[in-house]
């Protein structure tokens, strides 16, 4: 049983093609990095994985389960289960480092006792503990990605999809976050990592899988990004 | 349970506190939106207190003929009681008419001097009759012109009172649909500007609507606290309504009760004060859920 398995999945926008018979499978615990040029599909395809977008074909399975036929409680159970880190973060504005991370559990119904207990720990672990109180407007890019990682993980997901979460970083910063998906990874967690940049992705030695025109062109473990 | 709620309650407060320029831009056009609405309760109140006060004033008077002694008048009246369409018969004898008359004069001293030099009283007895209802006057006066005392009454005035009855009943039913129109307008307006502030507000929180459900909130984990805030709004701005419109009415009524004596506006709102109050309460409490509602279902679809 894979975690992730796409069935010859297309996608088109108003008659154009994005994503054209797609089909690959993810392992739990695997790490791949999803490569290709902008707008080849990559986001397009996470966004399919929590349905925030439908395939036009083709069948998504997570854990078995049909993406494209859960009930709308369902979609909200599916969500908690992949932490999803965004290129332009999507943190909530008016509530603190800490409390973005505590969105995540209280959705879930976890209790304040808890929320007191676990939010602390993975902000220690993505080294914002002297950030908690802070707004997204008072941390750095470099602080906002790591928060909404700690906000991924905080629900113990059983994927993370990583959407070009280095994109608006500095090279030290993409760094850190790419060692602390590694680490994620290490622990357990399944990552996919959507992203462009050739030096991370190949320095990594994980499994990539490369797209072009909509298609997938390579599929490697221990692969290069190949332009 | 417990605690859903009280994480509801959270988030609205804090969401209140921390986007506390769009709360107050809501709030002040809630306001403004139930300003309308409670002006619609007392517009009512003083059109309906209007009307009745025409039909309270509306009448008949018949005058008998100077010979006609008292005891025919009350025999008459008694009889015109057994009419279903009167409601009260007042008899105003000859003196009682000279002693009001007198009254009203006593100004003008050609009028008093013509009195004395009459040296007898030329007024003479009336009974003056109230319908049931405005449209019984037109019946009461054919009935009192077919009457078999027709001859004992100087018929002059029936004629003229039957263009008042006319003319007041067209009044009243010009300030009824009159009224209903404004309300009705007013209502519309009312909700449309509490509805599209609401909508805006919420428009400019669409990306933290979609951020929640990315992160696996559920719909109603989103909206929760959502109509929550737009209830406290509805409730922030009826207080903030009833104590500006008791200002206004403390200023203004005293003023507008001087041009129409009769309309008791600001004894109207005190003695209705909680009635008016939870009306509006619950239209602002409506208001703010069902458009953060209404609004939210369009972002949720995520």
């Amino acid at each position: 049983m894979s975690l992730i398995y796409f069935k010859n999945v297309s996608k088109s926008y108003n008659g154009s093609l994005i994503l054209d018979s797609v089909t690959f499978s993810v392992e739990t615990g695997e790490f791949v990095s999803l490569v290709g040029r902008s707008g080849v599909g990559k986001t397009t395809l996470l966004k399919m994985l929590i349905r925030e977008e439908l395939p036009t074909k083709g069948k998504i399975y997570f854990n078995d389960k049909e993406v494209n036929k859960l009930k709308l409680q369902e979609v909200s159970l599916l969500r908690r289960k992949i932490g999803v880190v965004f290129q332009d973060f999507k943190l909530l504005p008016n509530k603190t480092a800490f409390e973005n991370v505590a969105f995540a559990m209280e959705v879930a119904g976890y209790s304040e006792e808890a929320i007191k207990k676990d939010v602390p720990e993975v902000l220690k672990l993505v080294n914002l503990q002297n950030k908690a109180d802070n707004f997204p407007y008072q941390l750095s890019a470099g602080e906002k990605q790591r928060t909404v990682i700690a906000r991924a993980l905080i629900q113990r997901p059983e994927l993370i999809l990583a959407d070009e979460p280095t994109g608006n970083l500095d090279p030290i910063n993409s760094w850190d976050i790419i060692k602390l998906l590694v680490k994620i990874n290490e622990l357990g967690t399944a990552v996919m990592l959507a992203s462009h940049d050739k030096e991370i992705v190949n320095t990594l030695g994980k499994r990539v899988i490369s797209l072009e025109d909509g298609r997938i062109i390579r599929d490697e473990q221990e692969g290069r990004y190949l332009i | 349970m417990i605690q859903i709620i009280r994480r509801m309650f959270k988030t609205a407060w804090q969401g209140m506190k921390r986007n506390s320029w769009l709360s107050i831009a809501c709030i002040v056009m809630m306001i403004l939106s139930l300003l309308i609405f409670s002006s619609i309760l007392i517009f009512n109140y003083a059109a309906n207190t209007l009307v009745n006060t025409l039909k309270e004033k509306m009448d008949i008077t018949i005058y008998f003929k100077i010979d006609v002694p008292e005891e025919d008048i009350l025999k008459i009246r008694d009889e015109l009681l057994s009419n279903e369409a009167i409601a009260k018969i007042n008899y105003v004898s000859k003196e009682d008419a000279l002693k009001v008359f007198e009254e009203r004069s006593k100004s003008n001293p050609t009028i008093q001097k013509a009195l004395d030099e009459l040296g007898e009283n030329p007024l003479a007895a009336s009974l003056n009759i109230k319908a049931e209802k405005t449209e019984d006057y037109d019946t009461i006066i054919e009935s009192v012109k077919n009457s078999v005392f027709k001859d004992k009454l100087i018929t002059v005035d029936l004629a003229e009172n039957q263009k008042v009855v006319s003319r007041v009943d067209a009044l009243a039913t010009v300030v009824k649909i009159g009224s209903l129109f404004a309300i009705s307008i007013l209502a519309c307006l009312s909700f449309i500007i509490g509805f599209n502030t609401i909508r805006m507000a919420i428009y400019s929180l669409k990306e933290e609507v979609e951020i929640m459900k990315l992160v696996g909130a559920s719909n109603w984990f989103v909206r929760g606290p959502f109509l929550l805030e737009g209830a406290l709004q509805g409730f922030i701005a009826s207080i903030s309504t009833t104590v500006i419109f008791s200002f206004l009415l403390l200023v203004f009524s005293g003023r507008i009760e001087n041009f129409v004596p009769s309309l008791g506006l600001s004894i109207y709102f005190w003695s209705h004060f909680w009635l008016i109050f939870f009306l509006q309460t619950a239209f602002g409490i409506f208001l703010g859920i069902i458009s953060s509602f209404w609004a939210l279902n369009h972002y949720l679809k995520i």
